[in-house]
């Protein structure tokens, strides 16, 4: 689930500012250390924590944006490669230099811990909270795209590039908001994942080839794609380590090349 | 009389080259064997930063996945050295070369056909492909721990001569050379009608084609020719380290190549060579302030993008010397 | 008269659209033919299916009798077919020199020598020379052609596409864009090269001096079909032509 987050925004940033955002999973890792900080060290309440981190985070995508990445917008793919992979290298030192290596993991909150009986087996309420809330953000997503107005200019802008400006919709305004927005996604993401698992700096690195990896296969700019590649390579991922180890990490790319090259648009896209 | 004269006139160019080479020539005798240990692995790394930019800066092909060829080479030279009973240097470089090369045909082959994004991603793909097999598969490449005791085997031809390469210093003279070599024939190859003809697929695939050129093959003669030059690359460094670790496939080192040449200026052609001695520079001197380094890699890869695109040779050429191509 | 071109029942379609519709044409060698037609006619989409940029839904394509519908462009392009653009599309980053240099190592089969210099094939360098001073740009040959004026990046888009020495040569819109004075240039530069009968020219345009003082053979397209086809006397008489050009002056 939480690589369909990262997707997500990875997806919707990509889809409208034609961007491949190498450092999203810088924004992942962010919301991870946010929350931390806020409910893990200064043992603010959860939820309270969850949306500061989001907001602030969302606020810092929002900085980049404005600051950065709008220079790049016109030049040629590699220089924006590469600006995002500064970004991956400056804020995976930043963090370690202000948060160090941790190894604490807070506990679950008391409101979602606990267990529940699935199938016959013992399943962690918290992970039904991200998976339900992990569908709650992809049933947001269809409907903000389908019915609201920012939802319509998103897809307008989507589509039909060159008509939306000529259409008087606010390119910039679309595009720092889009970014926000899925900048908040990706941070939502790596709060959630607080509970359960080490925020580390490397994470950011790690999550952002298998966020490639999904919003390829899923078909870049697709988010249903996005959605349901997540689920594929996450369970290929959890259960392929179990059956078949060595070939995990190789099926995964090989995948992904094989979509690349038959099938660019990706099994969603159009 | 006059011919002559010309022909042998002191251009500023002869007289840096001529200068240089005495440095580097001298470079052991005085830098002492870390220093010398360093320029090696800058060589190394210019090397890579070419292979990057024969196909960035003039095929316009951004590849993110050169330290996949790196890795062909040097498992490949690793492979050879350790199975040969009195292992030869050469031997394990031409065969980790050859390695090379045929990786790069079969995945150039794939990848050449698509363009610009999905061309960069294929490589990243691929790439890392590479990289799994080098992280996993233990009985071939060792996993994680990579492969260990490879011997610095001696320079020879048999029945001619033979040279121990232990000491560091000869090590060196032959890392030289080859890189000697290697850019001598960079330097023939983008001045000449081929290099001509790639750089006009980077300003115009379409053009180009309208000249009566296979754009296609030309792109896959390319790509070769840079796996090549990242083989080198690699095949260089198992004989110096005395092992050969995953991390040389993965990604980020690609991504070194890539920030070297936008260091240097992709357009230029000293670019990559000057990129791999100023990362060098800056990762030393940072280091002595603070661990992280990478942070400050960062912020001046940052300001390279935004500000000074052309790389810090393309800001030389512009100001001082407007009608050279570096 | 030798047949060089023959294109039968060509088609493309956008979806919805039709661009190009059941058009059949043959070129004869020498004739100097010019294409014109109102906006959306199909002109640009005809060249590019002649030339191999798109796939026909429909038709074949026979040049000096072969059958090329298959061939990729740049096998097209050896074969003696060549075309200029109407959106400018030179190298940018190389020099005029190098622009033209080009299609000519690769008309002499040299493009893909990895080891000499270009200064070692005086044949090319002597051709080179020889296309630059005919258009008036050898003066400005080691400029960057960002700095050339529009009007002689037009001319440089001429000559690369009759360096490669064509049998037949389609020039989209060659005028677009200059003032009259250029364009004089331009109309004499395709008559002194026309005349001397290696490349036969066919010319998309919309200006008619052009057109008329130029041509031998007229054919006006629109709505992706062949509207008319004849001398330029016919075509001036030509009802549905006047028609389609709603009463401008032929």
């Amino acid at each position: 689930m939480y690589l369909w987050l990262i997707a997500a925004g990875l997806t919707i940033v990509f889809g409208v500012l034609r961007i491949l955002n190498f450092a999203h999973g810088v924004f992942y890792m962010l919301g991870g250390y946010a929350t931390f900080t806020l409910y893990g060290m200064l043992g603010l309440n959860f939820w309270l924590s969850l949306v500061l981190s989001l907001i602030s985070v969302a606020l810092l995508g929002g900085l980049i944006e404005r600051l950065f990445l709008r220079q790049v917008y016109n030049l040629e793919l590699p220089y924006q490669l590469i600006l995002t992979y500064a970004f991956i290298l400056i804020f995976d030192d930043l963090a370690k230099m202000i948060w160090g290596p941790m190894f604490k993991i807070p506990p679950v909150p008391s409101a979602l811990s606990g267990t529940v009986s699935v199938l016959g087996r013992a399943f962690p309420v918290y992970n039904l909270f991200i998976i339900g809330t992990g569908i709650a953000v992809a049933i947001g997503l269809w409907l903000i795209l389908g019915r609201t107005w920012w939802g319509k200019t998103i897809r307008a802008a989507v589509s039909e590039r060159e008509m939306a400006s000529a259409l008087g919709i606010n390119i910039p305004m679309l595009f720092l908001t889009v970014f926000m927005f899925g900048t908040a996604v990706a941070a939502l993401g790596g709060a959630l994942s607080v509970p359960t698992r080490v925020v580390t700096p490397g994470v950011g690195m790690l999550m952002i080839v298998e966020a490639f990896v999904v919003t390829v296969i899923g078909g870049l700019g697709n988010l249903k794609g996005a959605f349901i590649g997540a689920l594929i390579v996450g369970m290929l991922t959890s259960y392929g380590i179990m059956f078949i180890p060595i070939l995990q990490l190789f099926t995964m790319y090989a995948i992904m090349a094989i979509v690349l090259l038959i099938r660019p648009q990706g099994i969603f896209g159009r | 009389m006059a011919k002559l004269k010309e022909t042998f006139k002191l251009k500023p160019v002869y007289l840096f080259l001529t200068a240089l080479a005495i440095f580097l020539l001298a470079l052991p005798q005085f830098g002492g064997r870390y220093l010398t240990y360093i320029v090696i692995h800058v060589m190394l790394l210019s090397l890579l930063g070419l292979s990057v930019n024969l196909l960035l800066g003039y095929t316009g092909l951004l590849s993110f996945g050169q330290a996949a060829f790196c890795a062909s080479g040097a498992y490949g030279c690793a492979k050879i050295l350790l199975a040969m009973d009195s292992p030869s240097l050469l031997a394990g470089v031409f065969g980790g070369l050859l390695i090379a090369g045929a990786v790069a045909l079969v995945i150039g082959f794939l990848c050449v056909r698509h363009t610009d994004i999905y061309f960069a991603m294929l490589t990243l793909c691929f790439g890392m492909m590479i990289y799994s097999l080098a992280l996993k598969w233990r009985s071939m490449t060792g996993g994680d721990d990579g492969l260990v005791g490879i011997p610095r085997a001696p320079l020879e031809i048999p029945g001619l001569f033979s040279i121990n390469m232990s000491p560091m210093e000869n090590y060196y003279y032959f890392v030289l050379i080859m890189t000697g070599i290697a850019i001598f024939l960079f330097y023939r190859l983008v001045n000449s009608p081929f290099g001509l003809s790639l750089q006009s697929i980077r300003d115009s695939e379409s053009r180009t084609a309208f000249t009566g050129i296979p754009v296609r093959t030309y792109r896959l003669i390319a790509f070769v020719i840079a796996g090549l030059y990242a083989g080198l690359a690699g095949v260089l460094l198992p004989p110096l380290e005395n092992t050969v670790t995953p991390p040389i496939a993965h990604w980020s080192y690609s991504g070194e190549g890539v920030i070297v040449a936008l260091l240097g200026g992709i357009y230029t052609f000293t670019g990559p060579i000057v990129g791999a001695l100023l990362f060098f520079v800056i990762k030393d001197v940072i280091m002595r302030f603070t661990e992280y380094w990478l942070f400050w890699l960062g912020i001046i890869v940052l300001a390279l993008v935004l500000g000074l695109r052309g790389g810090v040779v393309g800001a030389i050429q512009r100001k001082f010397l407007p009608k050279m191509t570096l | 008269m030798a047949e060089l071109l023959r294109v039968e029942g060509l088609t493309k379609r956008f979806g919805e659209f039709t661009a190009v519709s059941r058009v059949s044409l043959e070129f004869q060698k020498g004739i100097l033919t010019s294409i014109i037609g109102p906006n959306g006619a199909g002109k640009t989409t005809l060249i590019n299916l002649i030339t191999g940029s798109l796939h026909p839904d429909e038709g074949r394509i026979f040049f000096n009798g072969e059958d090329i519908t298959r061939l990729p462009t740049d096998k097209r392009v050896k074969k003696g077919i060549s075309r200029s653009f109407q959106v400018m599309n030179i190298f940018p980053r190389l020099t005029v020199f190098k622009n033209v240099m080009l299609p000519v190592l690769a008309r002499l089969g040299k493009s893909m020598r990895p080891f000499s210099r270009l200064e070692d094939h005086p044949d090319a360098l002597a051709e080179v020379e020889r296309i630059l001073k005919g258009v008036g740009l050898w003066e400005r040959k080691d400029s960057i052609v960002g700095e050339l004026s529009h009007g002689d990046q037009r001319l440089l888009e001429m000559s690369i596409a009759v360096a490669s020495e064509p049998e037949i040569c389609f020039l989209d819109e060659p005028t677009s864009g200059m003032n009259p004075i250029e364009r004089v240039k331009v109309l004499e530069l395709v008559k002194k090269m026309a005349a001397d009968g290696r490349t036969t020219f066919v010319i998309v345009e919309h200006d008619m001096d052009v057109v008329f003082s130029l041509s031998e053979r007229i054919i006006v397209m629109a709505r992706g079909e062949v509207l008319a086809d004849g001398n330029p006397a016919e075509i001036k008489e030509n009802q549905q032509v006047r028609d389609v050009y709603l009463g401008e002056e032929l």
